[in-house]
């Protein structure tokens, strides 16, 4: 097996992390329309939706049965899946690919769910290094604020309740949210991440997030010229 | 003490798993199952209580490890990590909980097979071993051996060529014959490897199906005994690789089961191992 860590390929990788409620997706699916309209081939790809292991995730989340080492596990499965049938052979071709959470949302949620932060690192050794990170920081208040308006209610591991930290699912999802942004802010020098102030209007954050990966794209292949 | 192969898991409380571990290995159709058939009565016979598990049986990833493998398309990552997902289950929900209430737990393989099948696939060695570093060391692992001539009429004359036995996937372009023989050599050597350096005891697999039965009950009987662990090397593992090149790769591994027998005074058997084992006879 290589350990690919700086790819050497065509494609391009942009990945943004942060916490439920960042704001993340929203600027993801911006810079997606960007790309796009400049002319390059770009594709999604989704924390957790490979087809092949969306079963067992399911069975175990619906049963409860999942641990901190067999939540870590799955994930790791799907995020190879992805990997292997997708992502690589996409940066080969010479795509840019966009993904919606990568291996530090792991490294984050399976050390708040108490698994050794070596071990996990270790385990996504064969991930590619992205050509940028992005790290949306947004106080943990902000981000509640986000979620908890838009939605009835939290499910039971995005809450982090498999951890009883609380009874109430609202107070489990504020500590373990807590957490995870702690952990978040301990990997942004640990591997680079490029952070993004997540409190400042949306137009504002998407023009940061476009030059930064317009100065990355200058050899990446177009399938068109923009207009 | 137990221990694990590195890391520990949350709420796997070591001192609490006062049962057994007992793991058979060897490779496919080596008659590993028959061996836990006959094992598990004797031991019951004498008031143990047993659990048996194998690998691929889990609540959790079992099915979709069988449905991922119908369709033939799992990458070679992604298949390594589908099965370590599937031992931590059934490590989890079946081992532990036996070792808690104090069973002799007898398993079908374990990390071993899983590992020596990745590294034949191509998986980093490094990789895999930490992947599997949170697995409880067992008490004891015996290896049923056999060469890849002995294996092939058993195999094809029982149950045929299997695809994924044969490891067609990473040999497509050969027939069943050629891939299984390729495959298994290179899976028994792997094998042979981890026998040395997990402290393996040997079993001859050749050998008829009682005379196999009655090197392992020998064998269990003094792991339940507690008498000193002395590997039974019926079998001489031929050395491939120089005594520089194994003490360099001991290194950077988690820390091989210790050899009980340089820690422990020898002692002669208990009379409880000896009733045991007279049990044992009296009741075949």
């Amino acid at each position: 097996m290589k350990r690919y860590g700086e790819h050497r390929f065509p494609g391009k990788l942009f990945v943004v992390e942060g916490i439920d409620g960042s704001g993340k997706s929203t600027q993801l699916t911006l810079l997606h329309q960007w790309l796009q309209a400049e002319g390059y081939g770009v594709v999604f790809s989704e924390w957790n939706s490979s087809p092949l292991v969306r079963e067992t995730t399911k069975r175990g989340k619906k049963k409860q049965t999942l641990t901190p080492a067999t939540f870590s596990l799955i994930h790791a499965t799907d995020f190879a899946d992805r990997m292997e049938h997708n992502i690589l052979p996409l940066l080969k071709a010479g795509a840019v690919v966009l993904c919606d959470r990568y291996i530090y949302t792991a490294f984050a949620r399976d050390v708040v769910r108490g698994m050794d932060p070596l071990w996990v690192r270790e385990l996504y050794s064969f991930a590619v290094k992205p050509t940028a990170a992005f790290y949306f920081r947004v106080p943990l208040d902000v981000a509640m604020k986000r979620i908890l308006d838009g939605r009835s209610g939290v499910k039971h591991y995005e809450a982090g309740m498999d951890l009883g930290l609380s009874e109430d699912p609202e107070e489990s999802f504020r500590i373990f949210q807590g957490r995870i942004l702690e952990a978040y802010e301990k990997m942004v020098p640990e591997f680079d991440l490029t952070t993004i102030d997540a409190t400042r209007p949306i137009e504002e954050q998407q023009t940061h997030m476009r030059q930064i990966a317009k100065a990355k794209l200058a050899q990446a292949k177009r399938l068109r010229v923009a207009p | 003490m137990r221990e694990t192969y590195g890391v520990v898991l949350p709420g796997m409380n070591l001192a609490e798993l006062t049962g057994k571990l007992i793991v058979i290995e060897g490779t496919d159709g080596v008659g590993r199952s028959t061996q836990i058939r006959l094992l598990r009565p004797w031991l019951e016979q004498q008031g143990r209580a047993v659990l048996d598990t194998a690998i691929k049986r889990s609540e959790l990833a079992g099915k979709g490890i069988q449905q991922a493998k119908e369709g033939h398309t799992l990458g070679r990552i992604t298949l390594s990590l589908f099965y370590a997902t599937d031992f931590a289950d059934r490590l989890e929900h079946e081992i532990l909980p036996a070792l808690r209430a104090g069973f002799v737990v007898l398993t079908d393989r374990y990390i071993y097979s899983l590992m020596a099948r990745a590294i034949v696939r191509g998986a980093d060695s490094k990789w895999i071993r930490n992947a599997y570093s949170f697995a409880l060391k067992p008490d004891a692992i015996f290896y049923l051996r056999i060469g890849v001539d002995d294996l092939i009429p058993r195999v094809v004359f029982s149950t045929g060529f299997d695809f994924w036995e044969s490891g067609m996937d990473i040999h497509p372009s050969e027939d069943m014959y050629d891939s299984f023989r390729k495959y298994q050599t290179e899976l028994l050597g792997e094998f042979d490897k981890l026998a040395r350096e997990y402290n393996f005891e040997v079993i001859d697999a050749t050998a008829d199906v009682r005379t196999v039965f009655e090197h392992l009950r020998d064998g269990v009987a003094r792991v339940l005994s507690g008498e000193p662990r002395e590997p039974l090397f019926s079998v001489p593992i031929p050395s491939a690789e120089a005594p520089e090149a194994a003490v360099k790769k001991v290194v950077e591994m988690p820390a091989p089961p210790k050899p009980a027998a340089l820690t422990v005074e020898e002692s002669p058997p208990t009379a409880q191992a000896l009733a045991n084992a007279a049990e044992g006879e009296a009741s075949r």
